[in-house]
C-alpha cells in the first residue's frame, strides 16, 4: 500500500537494435517502459519470437537489451538520487527535519539506537514468578495463595454475615416504623429513617471495601517481597530462609462452601465437546465445547478446597499465566466503563472474593481503560476531520460520542487482566446494545465485528482458550423463544467458524479451544438442539476407528 | 550450492511490519502479510552464489511476523580488522576493496543492491577473503517497505540514500515514500569502510545520527571529501602516507554526486586494482543439470589423479552443501528459535504482559506500549554443529562416498550398513526426520542425479525405496525423464502478452494451495501466472481447465526457483497421467475414466460398489476433481509428495487404484450412509492416513491385470524415439499398456455406451495366457516381472454349456455354466460349481464366455453377491481358439 503511491513515475525508453541480413539493413525499435518489471531473458524470447528475428542476431540482441536495461536503469537511478539532493540544496526538503526523521527511524525501531528500557517491575516479576511456578517450590506458592485466599473469604464472610445483621436490624426497626405509620409518625418520618437505614448500610460497605482494600493491598505486597525472595534463596540454596513448607490453612467455612458447591455443580451439568477439522486441503484441528453455564462460574473459585480438583485447575491457570496458551472470556457489558451495575457489578464482586497477586485491583485497571478510551476518542477525532461524515448512522454515532467519549460504543471493547480468577486469564469487555436482543441481527452488526476483534487479539496474544456467549446474551428474557435462540445459534456459530478460518491465516493455523457459552435458564431440550445443530455446521472430525476390517 | 567447507552456518531475526487493519486488496481478498511477501521475494538469493558472497540458505516465519534468516556465516569480519590501533598495509585494503567490489558486481548483476554494507556485513573466511553478508536485506523488504527499521547503519549511508528519506514506521501516510537506491550507494558505502581501514578507527561514531547524517551531506560542498573527514577525525597523516591508488581508490568512492560516482563494476576495471585484479579470475557459475552445454566441459583433472583421493582430514560432512548441511541439522534436532533465544536475541515477553486496553470496532487498539522485544537485534548468531556432527560421528566415509558402478548395491557397504537397510522398512514419515538415513539417501541421490541421465535406470530403482525431501524436486523431474535446455525453451514462450484465460487463472491463482507460505506469497503468484500462461500458450491444442492450477502446485513448489523446470515437469507428467484431459470437449475422455474407474471399485471391492450403485452416487460426482488434478485438488502438498512419489514411478492406471483405496478408506462411512450424507460427506474430503493410501493401492494394483484398466483414450503409444541407449528399460508397473505392441489378443476399443453397461472390467487374451502361465507357440508379450501376486491367484471359469468345455477349454479353467448357477433373481443357487467357485473367491475370475453378453451377464451377478475381482475375457473364447491353447481333457475313468 504504501509502495504504491511511491514509485517513481514509469518512463517510456525505446530500444534500438540495427542488424544486417544478407543485404537487408534492420531496424527493431521497441519502446519500453521503465524501471523494467519484467526478466529481461523474458523480454528477449519475446522479442525474438513476435518480430520473427533471425537466430544468428539471437546472441547480439540479447547483449544490447541488456546493456541497454542495464545503462537506463543507472541513469534513472542518478536522475532520481541527484533530484533528491537538489532538493536539499534549494532548501525544498529541510536537512533538519530530514535528519530528524532519520534519527527516530533508528532510535524507534533497532536495539542499538534506542534508548535503555527501564526496568520494569511487573515483568521482572512475572519472570520471577513463572520459573517458580514451573519448579518444586510451585506447591508452596499454590498453598501461600491458597491460604490468603482463605483469609479474605473469612473477612468477606464476616462483612456478609455483618451486612446481613445490620439489614434484619434494619428490617425490625422498619416494621416497627411502619406499624406506627398514621398513628405517631408522619410519611415523612418513615423517609427518614429509611434515608438514615441506607446511610448506614453506605457506611458499613465502605468500611469493609477499605477493608478489604487494605488487607488485599497487604497481602500482594507481602506475595510479591516472598516470592522474590524465594526466588533469590533458590538461586542459592546455602543461605536459604524460608525453606519451610507452608501449610494449608484449613477453611472455616467448609460447610457452606459444600453446600455453594453442590449447587454450582448442578448447574453446570450440561456440557458437551466437540473436535473439529478447518481448512480445505491443510485442516488444522480445533476444539469446541458448549457449555451451559453462568459467565462467571468461570471465573468464581470454589469456596471450598474440596481436594485436588480445585487446586488442580488452580495450579493450571497459573502455569499458564505468564505462558503462551492463556484463556480469555468475553463478557458483554454496556457502554459505560466502570462497574456499578449488573454483570458488570457481579463480575467485580468475583474479581474481589481473592487477592490479585499479579495485576492491578480490578477499579485500577477501569481507570486506566477509561483514560485510553479518552485518548483514543483524541486520537480519532483529529485524524477524522477533514472526513464528512458517510451516513446517518455514523452521524449517530459521533453524536454519541460527542455527548459522551468516555462511553463506548458497541462492537468496541476493553481488556482487564486477572490472576486470581479460577480458569480465565483474560477479560474482554464487549459493549453490546439492545440490538443484540432484536431477532434479525446480521453477521455485520457491531457485536459480531466485536468478536473478530476479539478473536483477532487471540491470536496476537496467544489466548488460546476463548470462551463465548453463544446467544449473545447472559439473561434469558421473554421475547428470546426458541427460533429465536436457534437463529442466534447459527449466526454465532456460523460466524466464529468464518473467523476461525480468518485466523488460520494471521496465526499459521494454532490449535485452540472455543467454548460457546449458553445461559443457565434455557432448557435441557433447547440445550441438545444445539448441540446437534453444532456438528452440521462444524465439520466434525471422524472418530479413530481402531477395529477396522479391511 | 557450495560446500560448507570452513564456514558455519549463522541465523538472523527480523520482524516484518504489521499491517494495518482490515485492509482489503484491491481483489477484495485480504493482505498478504509482510513476512510472506519477504518470504516469497527470499527465494531466489538462494540462487546467488559467489565465492565473495554468503550463501542464503533458508527463511523461517515464526510467530507474530517474526522472520529467520539462515545463511552462510563466519566469525571474522572487518569490525575486527578495525579494532588494532596499527593502520591495515595498503596492500590488504586493496584486496578488501577488490573482493568487496566483486561481490557487488555480481549482486548488481542480479538487480540487487546491498544498501547495508558496513563492518560487521563484511566477513572474513579462514584465508582471509571477503564474504560479502546481508546483502539480500535490502531486496527481500522490497526496499524496506515490509520492515519498521530503515535499513542501512548511519555512518554508511550515501549522501543520495539520506536525501530520498526514510520509511515513517509510526505514521505511513505524513512522509513521501523513498525511491530505491542504486548500485552507486554501495560504492559510497565502501568507500567509508575503506577510509575507516586505512585511518585504523570508526568514523562519526561519537556524536548523534541526525547530527551524523547532516555532516555527510554537507560534504557535498567540500571540494576535497577524504581530507575533510581526515582533518574530522585527526588522522590526516594517516591518509595523506597512503600510496597514490588507495587515495584515489578512495576519491572515487567518496564522490558526492552519484553521477560522477563509478559502479562496483566500473570500478573492478579501474586502473587503481592494476596490480592485483591479475591474481583474480572471473568466477563462472556451474553449469545446471538441463542445459545445452556440457557440463564436464570446464573439469580440470589434476595431473596425478591421486591428489583427488588425498583425504583432507576426516571431516566429510565439510564437503556437503551448505543447504544439505542445514537440512541435517535441522533433522538433528536443531531449532532455530531456541538457539536464538539461548543467545538472548529473542526476547519474548509474556502476551499477558503486552494486552491493549482497548479495541475499537474497527480492529485498531490502543494502550499497548512499544514492545522492546519487537525492535531490531541485526547480531547474527552462529549455530552450533556440533550436535549434528556428534550424531553423525559413527558414519564412515563411505556413506559419503558411495560407489555407483555396481547396480547390485543400493545402499553403500559399511558398519551401518544393517542398521540403514533396517531402516527401510521403518514408516516414511520416520524416514524422511532420520538424520543418517537422510544423509545417506541425499548423498545417493545427489551423485545419482548429477549422473542423470546416465544413472536415469538407478534414479528409478532407489526411488522406489524413497525419495529424499530435499532433493524431491530434481528427482521427479529425472522420473519425468526431463532433458534438455529447458530454460531456453521456457524463455522463448511468450508469458506476457495477455490471452483470454488471464482472467480465470487470476481467479483460480489466490485459490490454490493458499495455507502455504510459498504459493501464497505475491511472488509466487507471479510464477504461478507465468508457468501456467507458458502450458497454456504452449499448447494450443489444450485449454485451461479449472484444476490446472492445482496440478501446476506441487511442481511449482518444489522448483520454486526454477520456473522453467515447473513447467517442463509439468508438461511432461500431463501427457502421461492426463492425456487429453484439457482437450477443449474432454467429455469423452472424462466418461471413459469414470467407467474405467467404476469397474474397478466393482472389480476391487463389490460390496462398496453394489452399495454407492444403489444410491445412485457415481463417480461423476466426486471423482472429477481428484483424476483432472491427480488429486491435488483434495489433499494437502505435504501429502502430495507422498503420494505422487508413488504414482510417479506407476503408469497410467494408478491412479485407479488410488481412487479406489481413498474410497475403502473411507468405506465403513460410505456404506453406512445414504446418498446426501455422503455428497456431504465428499464436498469436504475427511483426512486420509496416505502412506495407508499408497500402501494400498499398490496392493490393488497388483491385483489388477493390466488390461483391465485399458482405455482407447490414453496416450498413444510413443514412437520409439527416447530408447537412445539411456532410455529406461521399462520395468513391469511402470511400462504402459498401450506402448506393449499391439496384436490380435490385445483388447479391441469398445463403444462408450458398451462400456458403460458393463460392471466388470475386460481382460486381454495375453493378460488371460500371461496370467494363467499358459505356454503357447509364441510368446506375445514379455514383461521384464510379472508380480508374484496374481501368479497363482488366477481362475479361469468357463460358462459355456458342458458340451462345449469338453470340447476344448483352457488348461486349469473349471466349467460353471451359466444356467445352471443363478435363480431367477440372480441369487446364487446352492449346487456343486457354486462351491467350487465360492472356494476360489479370493481369486481374480474370469469369465469365458463364448457370447459376451453372457459373460458380462454372468460377471455382473457374481459382483451383485459380493464376488471380488471379477473380469471378463475380451472377445471371448474364441479369442483363444487360434493360439491353439485350448486342451481336450483325457477322458475321466
Amino acid at each position: 500500500m504504501r509502495k504504491a503511491k511511491g514509485k517513481p513515475s514509469t518512463t517510456e525508453k525505446e530500444f534500438v537494435f540495427e542488424f544486417k541480413a544478407g543485404r537487408n539493413h534492420c531496424v527493431l525499435k521497441v519502446p519500453l517502459q521503465f524501471p523494467v518489471q519484467e526478466n529481461v531473458n523474458d523480454l528477449h524470447g519475446r522479442l525474438m519470437l513476435l518480430h520473427k528475428i533471425p537466430c544468428f542476431v539471437e546472441k547480439g540482441l540479447k547483449n544490447k537489451l541488456l546493456a541497454f536495461v542495464e545503462r537506463e536503469t543507472l541513469e534513472d537511478y542518478d536522475r532520481e538520487a541527484e533530484a533528491a539532493l537538489q532538493r536539499i540544496t534549494t532548501g525544498e526538503v529541510d536537512i533538519n527535519k530530514l535528519s530528524n526523521l532519520w534519527a527516530k527511524a533508528y532510535t524507534e525501531t533497532t536495539l542499538e539506537h534506542a534508548r535503555p528500557e527501564e526496568p520494569s517491575w511487573d515483568e521482572d516479576f512475572a519472570n520471577v514468578y513463572h520459573d517458580l511456578i514451573h519448579s518444586s517450590a510451585s506447591e508452596t506458592l499454590l498453598n501461600l495463595e491458597h491460604n490468603y485466599y482463605v483469609s479474605v473469604s473469612e473477612l468477606i464472610s464476616e462483612r456478609d454475615m455483618e451486612l446481613k445483621k445490620l439489614q434484619e436490624r434494619q428490617a425490625a426497626e422498619m416494621d416497627k416504623v411502619m406499624q406506627e405509620l398514621g398513628k405517631t409518625l408522619s410519611d415523612q418520618d418513615v423517609n427518614t429513617v429509611a434515608a438514615q437505614h441506607f446511610e448506614a448500610q453506605q457506611v458499613l460497605e465502605n468500611k469493609w471495601a477499605s477493608e478489604l482494600k487494605q488487607v488485599t493491598g497487604i497481602q500482594k505486597q507481602e506475595y510479591q517481597e516472598w516470592v522474590v525472595k524465594l526466588h533469590q534463596d533458590l538461586r542459592n540454596p546455602n543461605n536459604s530462609t524460608i525453606t519451610e513448607e507452608i501449610k494449608v490453612q484449613p477453611g472455616q467455612l467448609s460447610e457452606a462452601g459444600e453446600m455453594g458447591a453442590r449447587v454450582f455443580e448442578e448447574h453446570r451439568q450440561l456440557e458437551e465437546s466437540f473436535t473439529i477439522h478447518l481448512g480445505a486441503q491443510l485442516k488444522t484441528m480445533h476444539n469446541l465445547r458448549l457449555v451451559r453455564a453462568n459467565v462467571l462460574d468461570f471465573c468464581r473459585h470454589r469456596r471450598h478446597g474440596s481436594g485436588g480438583s480445585v487446586k488442580l485447575r488452580r495450579l493450571q491457570t497459573a502455569f499458564s499465566l505468564y505462558s503462551s496458551s492463556l484463556c480469555g472470556l468475553v463478557l458483554l457489558v454496556d457502554n459505560r466503563v466502570n462497574s456499578y451495575s449488573g454483570i458488570k457489578r457481579d463480575f467485580a464482586t468475583v474479581s474481589q472474593e481473592c487477592t490479585d497477586f499479579h495485576f492491578s485491583r480490578l477499579s485500577e485497571q477501569l481507570e486506566v481503560v477509561q483514560q485510553v478510551v479518552l485518548y483514543a476518542r483524541a486520537q480519532r477525532s483529529s485524524k477524522q476531520q477533514p472526513e464528512i461524515p458517510r451516513n446517518g448512522s455514523h452521524d449517530e454515532k459521533t453524536k454519541n460520542v460527542e455527548r459522551n467519549p468516555s462511553n463506548i460504543l458497541p462492537g468496541e471493547f476493553y481488556i482487564t487482566r486477572h490472576s486470581n480468577l479460577s480458569e480465565v486469564h483474560i477479560m474482554f469487555h464487549l459493549c453490546v446494545d439492545d440490538n443484540v436482543r432484536s431477532a434479525n441481527l446480521t453477521a455485520r452488526d457491531p457485536a459480531i465485528m466485536g468478536l473478530r476483534n476479539i478473536l483477532k487479539v487471540c491470536c496476537t496474544h496467544d489466548i488460546t482458550t476463548i470462551t463465548v456467549p453463544l446467544l449473545l446474551v447472559h439473561d434469558m428474557s421473554e421475547e428470546m423463544t426458541i427460533p429465536w435462540c436457534l437463529k442466534r445459534a447459527e449466526l454465532v456459530f456460523k460466524c466464529v467458524k468464518g473467523f476461525m478460518m480468518e485466523m488460520a491465516s494471521w496465526d499459521g493455523g494454532i490449535s485452540r479451544t472455543v467454548q460457546f457459552i449458553v445461559p443457565q435458564s434455557i432448557s435441557e431440550e433447547m440445550f441438545y438442539q444445539l448441540s446437534s445443530m453444532l456438528p452440521q455446521i462444524f465439520r466434525v472430525s471422524s472418530t479413530l476407528t481402531l477395529t477396522s476390517k479391511r | 550450492m557450495q560446500p560448507l567447507t570452513d564456514a558455519e552456518l549463522g541465523a538472523f531475526t527480523f520482524f516484518a511490519s504489521p499491517l494495518p487493519h482490515d485492509v482489503c486488496g484491491s481483489n477484495g481478498l485480504p493482505l498478504t502479510p509482510n513476512s510472506i511477501k519477504i518470504l516469497g521475494r527470499f527465494q531466489i538469493l538462494k540462487t546467488i552464489t559467489h565465492p565473495r558472497l554468503c550463501q542464503y540458505i533458508d527463511i523461517s516465519r515464526g510467530k507474530h511476523e517474526r522472520l529467520v534468516v539462515v545463511a552462510e556465516h563466519y566469525e571474522r569480519s572487518l569490525k575486527d580488522l578495525l579494532k588494532p590501533v596499527k593502520p591495515i598495509s595498503s596492500e590488504k585494503v586493496l584486496q578488501v576493496a577488490y573482493e568487496v567490489l566483486e561481490g557487488l558486481a555480481f549482486i548488481n548483476r542480479h538487480g540487487l543492491v546491498h544498501r547495508a554494507l558496513s563492518p560487521h556485513n563484511v566477513l572474513l573466511d579462514c584465508k582471509g577473503k571477503v564474504k560479502l553478508a546481508n546483502f539480500g536485506l535490502y531486496y527481500m523488504t522490497d526496499q524496506g517497505a515490509d520492515v519498521d527499521f530503515p535499513i542501512g547503519y548511519p555512518s554508511y549511508l550515501a549522501p543520495e540514500v539520506i536525501a530520498q528519506g526514510v520509511f515513517q514506521s509510526t505514521d505511513p501516510s505524513l512522509s513521501e515514500v523513498p525511491l530505491p537506491s542504486g548500485p552507486k550507494s554501495d560504492v559510497w558505502s565502501l568507500g567509508v569502510l575503506l577510509f575507516e581501514l586505512c585511518a585504523g578507527r570508526r568514523i562519526l561514531q561519537n556524536i548523534e545520527i541526525s547530527q551524523r547524517l547532516k555532516f555527510i551531506i554537507t560534504l557535498g560542498c567540500m571540494d576535497d571529501i577524504v581530507t575533510v573527514l581526515a582533518e574530522e577525525h585527526g588522522c590526516l597523516d594517516a591518509i595523506k602516507e597512503l600510496p597514490d591508488n588507495v587515495l584515489l581508490l578512495l576519491r572515487k568512492c567518496l564522490t558526492f554526486l552519484p553521477s560522477k560516482r563509478v559502479t562496483p563494476a566500473q570500478l573492478l576495471e579501474d586502473t587503481v586494482f592494476e596490480s592485483i585484479s591479475c591474481l583474480y579470475t572471473l568466477y563462472k557459475s556451474p553449469v545446471s543439470l538441463f542445459s545445452s552445454s556440457l557440463r564436464c566441459a570446464h573439469l580440470q583433472l589434476p595431473d596425478d589423479i591421486n591428489e583427488l583421493c588425498k583425504v583432507d582430514g576426516e571431516n566429510f560432512l565439510n564437503e556437503r552443501s551448505v543447504d544439505e548441511v542445514y537440512h541435517l541439522w535441522c533433522l538433528a534436532g536443531g531449532d532455530l528459535e531456541k538457539e536464538l533465544t539461548n543467545k538472548g536475541i529473542i526476547q519474548s515477553k509474556p502476551p499477558v504482559c503486552t494486552l491493549p486496553n482497548f479495541i475499537l470496532e474497527d480492529g485498531e487498539t490502543f494502550g499497548q506500549g512499544r514492545d522492546r522485544s519487537f525492535l531490531l537485534d541485526d547480531t547474527t548468531v552462529t549455530l552450533s554443529l556440533g550436535q549434528l556432527k556428534n550424531r553423525l560421528k559413527d558414519v564412515g566415509g563411505e556413506a559419503y562416498y558411495p560407489l555407483l558402478e555396481d547396480e547390485q548395491t543400493c545402499l553403500p557397504q559399511s558398519i551401518s550398513n544393517n542398521e540403514l537397510s533396517a531402516a527401510t522398512s521403518l514408516p516414511l514419515i520416520i524416514r524422511e526426520r532420520d538424520t543418517e538415513y537422510q544423509l545417506t539417501r541425499i548423498v545417493l541421490f545427489d551423485r545419482l542425479l548429477k549422473a542423470y541421465p546416465y544413472k536415469k535406470n538407478q534414479v528409478w530403482k532407489e526411488a522406489r525405496v524413497d525419495i529424499p525431501p530435499l532433493l524431491r524436486g530434481l528427482a521427479w523431474a529425472a522420473l519425468l525423464g526431463i532433458e534438455g535446455d529447458i530454460q531456453r525453451k521456457y524463455e522463448s514462450i511468450d508469458k506476457d502478452t495477455p490471452i483470454p484465460t488471464d482472467r480465470q487463472i487470476e481467479v483460480d491463482i489466490p485459490r490454490c494451495h493458499q495455507y502455504d507460505e510459498l504459493l501464497s506469497s505475491p511472488q509466487g503468484h507471479i510464477k504461478f501466472r507465468r508457468v501456467l500462461k507458458a502450458w497454456v500458450v504452449s499448447h494450443p491444442d489444450l485449454v485451461y481447465w479449472q484444476g490446472l492450477d492445482s496440478l501446476c502446485a506441487p511442481f511449482l513448489y518444489l522448483n520454486f526457483n526454477n520456473e522453467a523446470l515447473a513447467y517442463a515437469c509439468m508438461s511432461a507428467f500431463i501427457p502421461k497421467y492426463l492425456y487429453n484431459f484439457f482437450l477443449k470437449d474432454n467429455s469423452h475422455v472424462i466418461q471413459e475414466y469414470l467407467t474405467v474407474f467404476s469397474q474397478m471399485i466393482a472389480f476391487h471391492d463389490p460390496e462398496l460398489s453394489n452399495h454407492l450403485n444403489e444410491i445412485g452416487f457415481i463417480p461423476d460426482l466426486y471423482a472429477i476433481p481428484w483424476f483432472l488434478t491427480m488429486f491435488t485438488h483434495v489433499f494437502p502438498l505435504h501429502k502430495i509428495f507422498h503420494l505422487w512419489d508413488t504414482l510417479l514411478l506407476g503408469n497410467s492406471s494408478f491412479p485407479f487404484c488410488i481412487g479406489v483405496a481413498i474410497l475403502q478408506q473411507l468405506r465403513d462411512r460410505l456404506l453406512a450412509n445414504g446418498f446426501n450424507e455422503c455428497i456431504l460427506l465428499f464436498s469436504d474430503l475427511p483426512e486420509i492416513d496416505i502412506e495407508r493410501c499408497v500402501r494400498e493401492s499398490i496392493i490393488l494394483f497388483c491385483w489388477t491385470p493390466k488390461s483391465a484398466t485399458y482405455r482407447q483414450h490414453a496416450q498413444p503409444p510413443k514412437p520409439n524415439s527416447d530408447s537412445n541407449g539411456f532410455g529406461k528399460t521399462a520395468s513391469f508397473y511402470s511400462s504402459e499398456y498401450q506402448d506393449l505392441p499391439n496384436t490380435d489378443l490385445s483388447r479391441e476399443p469398445l463403444k462408450l455406451s458398451e462400456l458403460k453397461a458393463e460392471v466388470s472390467p475386460r481382460i486381454s487374451a495375453e493378460d488371460l495366457i500371461d496370467l494363467c502361465e499358459l505356454t503357447g507357440p509364441s510368446h506375445f508379450k514379455t514383461p521384464v516381472k510379472r508380480p508374484k501376486a496374481v501368479k497363482t491367484k488366477i481362475i479361469a471359469v468357463d460358462i459355456r454349456s458342458n458340451e462345449d468345455f469338453s470340447r476344448g477349454h483352457i488348461p486349469g479353467s473349471i466349467n460353471v455354466p451359466y444356467s445352471s448357477v443363478f435363480g431367477p433373481d440372480g441369487e446364487l443357487l446352492q449346487c456343486p460349481s457354486t462351491n467350487t467357485l465360492s472356494s476360489y473367491k479370493s481369486r481374480v475370475v474370469v469369465i469365458l464366455s463364448n457370447i459376451t453378453k453372457h459373460a458380462a451377464a454372468f460377471a455382473a451377478h457374481l459382483v451383485k453377491v459380493n464376488f471380488l475381482r471379477v473380469c471378463v475375457l475380451d472377445g471371448g473364447i474364441n479369442k483363444m481358439k487360434p493360439t491353439g491353447l485350448l486342451t481336450v481333457p483325457s477322458p475321466q475313468i
